[in-house]
């Protein structure tokens, strides 16, 4: 394992800056109108996520890790402050260049799985066929094959979230914005989930925001480790995994997997 | 206990209940002035089926049903939704509702005279009254039964506010909707029937009435089976939909 703890002084993706962000966020604060008076949830956020990027975003609680997601989403509008995804402004949801996936999985448990990854496609009117070959080979890639059938409550918890990620591919969108998508799982399917996520990554190379509670999962996961101060929500140290790809379950005993959760726990102690 | 049991359990058990109701009363164990054999409660529902003056009762009666439903169902629908989306309205007439479905509306019953008159106006009026109150709260946790969560999903792909109405509201709502409509039926058929027995000169909650005060128990019995049928029937046909619109529900 000597190698592991070269890679972390030899940047490797590191080096060739991405040519084009996928995202681009500006000077962005946001104050909400609370029962006392106004409250400053989002301080001065500035961000720059690379095309193909896997940025994962880390903070206390209430820090605004969210609301700066769902903002992203163009979900909710900020107070101040810009977004670009691929050069253009971010105001409204557009399904055609961000894929939400949320924490519940929040699938609708009326529909079956194969229909609940249909939905996104179903909305904008795209003909039958072409949603049913879609969304089928989306539950391929997830590695659902044969479930397409269940409905949500027939599902585990893991499948469930597999089913809410290939509806959030199914259009295709460059971007993916995942807001604790494992938080909800146990340890063990989660630690699974997060391989997954890599494997399903490494295919169909999205630029992919996450956001986690998990100091061992952002590590895992990353490329870079945004991390948030208490609120308002401010980024106050920018983390960059070098570790190799593709991930392994080992690299988690390595030192230089424990020396940058370290280092994390350290940042995220000083911000709360 | 296997399903078929239960359903040989059932029957057996309303046969004896039938039975009983049959022979008691025939072998003179019960007193049959007060309780009729079964058989002749059965032949005299068979020859008021056939009488004029009772198909025009049941028209009547039907008539009032049918249009104090259609007045209730939608009004309280819409009321109810403009409570739970509106916060504003939510927190004005929320408290009031509850404190108001409070109180039995059967004491409301004579105003609706005085004001209508003992008219099919009255009837309907009165069972569109307490039958609202149902349909109005029902809406109301209709709405509040729909997660967040599956709006927001809706709205980051792009839905839109028709979308959410018929893609998500709808389908989300759909059992709670079928059950408020069974139960504000219940209350809706009580409404009639309270009206028509308390002051009515038609109608066979009137007839009923009559029958009663007569001392007519072979009709009374009658009019009760054929109430309860209907409104038993009417029941379970809007439980086999709900049944089939929340297979998804656990």
């Amino acid at each position: 394992m000597a190698n592991l703890s070269q890679t972390m002084t030899v940047p490797g993706q590191q080096d060739t800056p991405p040519e084009k962000a996928a995202i681009e966020v500006a000077n962005l604060s946001h104050i909400y109108a609370g029962a006392q008076g106004a409250v400053p949830a989002l301080e001065d956020i500035s961000m720059s996520v690379g095309s193909g990027r896997f940025v994962v975003i880390v903070g206390p609680s209430g820090c605004g890790k969210t609301s700066l997601l769902m903002m992203l989403a163009g979900l909710r509008a900020q107070s101040q402050g810009t977004i670009l995804c691929h050069g253009r402004p971010i105001s409204n949801p557009d399904p055609q260049r961000v894929g939400v996936i949320f924490q519940e999985a929040s699938l609708y448990p009326w529909l079956t799985a194969l229909d609940n990854i249909e939905f996104p496609l179903s909305l904008r009117g795209a003909p039958r066929d072409e949603r049913r070959r879609r969304a089928q080979a989306m539950l391929i890639l997830v590695g659902l094959e044969g479930f397409g059938e269940r409905y949500p409550h027939e599902l585990s918890g893991g499948m469930k979230q597999r089913v809410s990620i290939a509806r959030g591919l199914v259009q295709d969108p460059p971007v993916l914005l995942m807001d604790e998508p494992f938080a909800a799982l146990d340890e063990q399917t989660r630690m699974t989930m997060g391989h997954e996520l890599l494997r399903i990554w490494s295919k169909t190379s999205k630029t992919v925001v996450f956001i986690t509670h998990s100091l061992t999962e952002a590590v895992f996961l990353a490329d870079e480790v945004l991390v948030m101060s208490a609120r308002p929500g401010r980024i106050i140290d920018r983390i960059a995994v070098t570790l190799t790809r593709p991930r392994t379950y080992e690299m988690m005993a390595t030192d230089a997997f424990g020396q940058l959760r370290e280092r994390i726990w350290h940042q995220i102690r000083k911000a709360d | 206990m296997s399903r078929a049991q239960i359903i040989m359990t059932r029957l057996a058990l309303l046969a004896l209940v039938l039975a009983a109701w049959e022979l008691l009363p025939r072998h003179q164990v019960v007193n049959p002035l007060l309780l009729p054999p079964l058989g002749d409660v059965l032949s005299m529902l068979g020859k008021l089926l056939l009488q004029a003056r009772v198909h025009e009762a049941i028209g009547v009666t039907a008539a009032e049903v049918v249009v104090a439903f259609l007045i209730a169902v939608p009004l309280g629908a819409v009321l109810g939704v403009l409570i739970a989306e509106s916060d504003y309205l939510g927190e004005v007439f929320k408290p009031m509702l509850f404190y108001v479905f409070s109180i039995p509306k059967s004491i409301f019953l004579p105003m609706f005279i005085l004001a209508f008159g003992i008219t099919f106006a009255q009837k309907v009026a009165y069972a569109a009254f307490t039958t609202t109150f149902v349909v109005m709260i029902s809406a109301a946790t209709a709405v509040e039964s729909v997660k967040q969560d599956y709006i927001l999903v809706a709205r980051s792909y792009g839905a839109t506010r028709a979308q959410i109405l018929m893609r998500v509201y709808v389908p989300s709502m759909m059992p709670l909707l079928l059950e408020a409509l069974r139960i504000s039926m219940i209350f809706n058929f009580t409404g009639v029937m309270i009206a028509e027995m308390y002051a009515s000169r038609t109608g066979i909650g009137h007839m009923i009435s009559g029958w009663g005060e007569n001392f007519q128990m072979p009709e009374l019995f009658a009019g009760v089976i054929l109430l309860s049928a209907v409104a038993v029937l009417f029941n379970e046909a809007v439980r086999f939909f709900e049944a089939r619109c929340s297979a998804w529900r656990t």
